[in-house]
């Protein structure tokens, strides 16, 4: 089917539960290049929002933005509005070692400190001038059992973090980010480099990490998301395609490039 | 025409032939110098003052003064160098000002060593007024090793992959956090073995040491505990003949009878020290790696 005209994006509006964030006007450029395009939308409270689309399309961009992560690449800049609770988080006045403090973030590729398992942990939270011994043994033994990776390392907290394997590696990765007790969480591509065990392993645990904070993720794989997501949103070439409810918008798109990108005609 | 084949097989040839020429000189030259040296290497030589007239001179100040000048140096060296290091690999952005700063640190690394020590000469010695001693020697050095320890960091520090920052980053940890608690201990090994590299190149110095810490060395006497005394191995305004300029002196200035046998055994002495940082850097900086992987 041809059309001249652009499809209008269909962003389904989610009313019965409170946005996290509300994103506005949001563009990011790295120099003159556009990355992420107009893109307006609200994210819902506890639930799993899943950001798909084909490679190159700017997801990371997207999702670097709501921990500022994107600061550190020297040609990234945004405009437009990121509201937070009561800020914006675009705003360069924002403490952003305390933002990423309450919006933790996990990245495709395991990414452990080459020191002990427990330093792993501890590492926000010693960062945040936490020094008490006791409060921060309680901080990993919580955060490694939410992670579900307490009883594979109780006995060798001090053993470093390279000697696990990569699925464990990502778990500590996760239970790092509990460690700060963060109200959201984004992830970018978070089990691309596991095996399905340990893939399905961090499903489950998401899952369960729903319950008391918004979690946000990148992912190629559209089980994945059909899996574990509440809500999806589609990106093409920068801009945000459609957005709602996942079943709704696998089972039903409303955009010909959706339907076309899930049916696998590109990607 | 040559095939692919033979031509691959002609460049295997040259690389595995130049690396065994290097491996030989190298070998020919350890051999002929400890060979030489080995036979007038004893106890007293190495605890005994050096003559300056007679037969029988020891190096006893000398290898104390290579060593004391050395751990000098290292003091003013490491903490300037791994600032400057941490500043171009962490801090600096990409711009004129950087590489103009860049450029300088290199222009420096790549000064003739002789030069430095006339620039320590005129600066310590003459218009500081601190004749030749110690300090002047030590801060020469530290001209001399600065630059390649600015450098040594920051390849240590930017050989840690970005994926390191970015998660002590996300956890909400300041940049200076991140460089002393994640990347300053993972660059350690590399920084350590660098840093002991660096020390063979200080402790075999002499060219910018003849115009800075002398060509003599007062007899020292080791239970001497007044900084200043002339005589004291820590007083830093004393002059101090290092190891290779005592090499270097016996064999042009010297007027000793067995200058031959002295500079023999202390060269051996000297490269059997470099030998030392050598295999220790590369010893170490493998234990340390291997802690840190850890199983
Ligand atoms: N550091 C950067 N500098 C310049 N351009 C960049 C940079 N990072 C990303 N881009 C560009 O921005 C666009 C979006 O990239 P982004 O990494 O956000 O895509 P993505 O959807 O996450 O892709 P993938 O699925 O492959 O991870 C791409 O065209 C990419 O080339
Ligand atoms: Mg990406």
């Amino acid at each position: 089917m041809l059309t001249l005209e652009k499809p209008k994006a269909s962003v389904t509006p989610i009313k019965k539960i409170n946005p996290v964030f509300q994103v506005k006007d949001l563009n990011i450029y790295y120099g003159d290049t556009l990355a992420v395009k107009d893109v307006s939308v609200q994210f819902p409270e506890r639930a799993i929002t899943a950001l798909i689309g084909p490679s190159g399309c700017g997801k990371s961009t997207f999702l670097r933005t709501f921990n500022r992560m994107n600061d550190l690449i020297p040609e990234a800049r945004a405009t437009g509005e990121v509201i937070y609770q009561e800020w914006n988080i675009l705003d360069p006045r924002l403490d952003v070692v305390a933002l990423r403090k309450e919006i933790g973030m996990l990245f495709q590729k395991p990414n452990p400190f080459p020191k002990s398992i427990y330093e792993n942990v501890v590492h926000g939270l010693k960062c945040a001038g936490v020094k008490k011994k006791a409060v921060l043994d309680e901080a990993v033994e919580i955060s490694l059992k939410q992670a579900d990776l307490w009883d594979e390392t109780r006995d060798r907290l001090t053993k470093s973090a390279l000697s696990l394997s990569g699925g464990q590696q990502q778990r500590l990765c996760l239970a790092r980010a509990l460690a700060l007790k963060p109200k959201v969480l984004l992830l970018d591509e978070p089990t691309s480099a596991l095996d399905p065990i340990s893939t399905a392993k961090i499903e489950e645990l998401l899952l369960e990490l729903m319950k008391e904070m918004t979690i946000i993720i990148v992912t190629h794989n559209m089980q994945q998301a059909a899996r574990i997501a509440d809500y999806t949103a589609f990106f093409f070439q920068g801009r945000l395609e459609e957005y709602g409810a996942t079943a709704a918008l696998f089972e039903a798109p409303k955009v010909e490039r959706t339907k076309q990108y899930l049916s696998g005609q590109f990607g | 025409m040559l095939k692919a084949k033979h031509v691959d097989r002609l460049m295997t040839g040259l690389m595995i032939g130049s690396a065994m020429i290097m491996a030989g000189i190298l070998i020919f030259l350890l051999g002929i110098i400890l060979l030489r040296g080995a036979s007038h290497i004893s106890l007293s030589f190495l605890t005994s003052n050096s003559s300056s007239f007679q037969a029988g001179g020891g190096i006893k100040n000398q290898l104390w003064n290579s060593f004391y000048l050395l751990v000098l140096t290292m003091v003013f060296t490491v903490p300037i160098g791994l600032l400057g290091g941490i500043y171009f690999a962490e801090y600096a952005k990409d711009n004129k000002w950087t590489s103009f700063l860049r450029s300088c640190v290199e222009l420096l690394a790549s000064l003739p060593s002789i030069i430095v020590g006339m620039f320590g000469m005129l600066l310590f010695v003459n218009v500081f007024g601190w004749g030749f001693s110690i300090l002047s020697g030590a801060l020469t050095l530290t001209i001399f090793n600065m630059p390649v320890m600015i450098q040594v960091s920051e390849a240590a520090l930017r050989a840690i992959p970005n994926h390191q920052r970015h998660g002590s980053a996300a956890l909400g940890a300041t940049r200076w956090q991140t460089v002393k608690t994640v990347l300053l201990p993972a660059a350690f090994p590399a920084l350590l073995t660098g840093m002991i590299l660096s020390a063979g190149r200080v402790f075999g110095e002499s060219a910018a040491l003849i115009f800075t810490a002398g060509l003599t060395t007062p007899n020292l006497h080791f239970r001497q505990w007044h900084l200043f005394a002339m005589d004291s191995p820590f007083n830093p305004m004393r002059t101090a003949e290092t190891l290779s300029v005592h090499i270097w002196a016996v064999n042009t200035v010297g007027i000793i009878p067995d200058a031959a046998q002295v500079a023999a055994g202390a060269s051996a002495v000297l490269v059997l020290v470099i030998l030392l940082f050598n295999l220790s850097a590369r010893i170490i900086g493998r234990m340390i790696e291997r802690g840190i992987k850890g199983n």
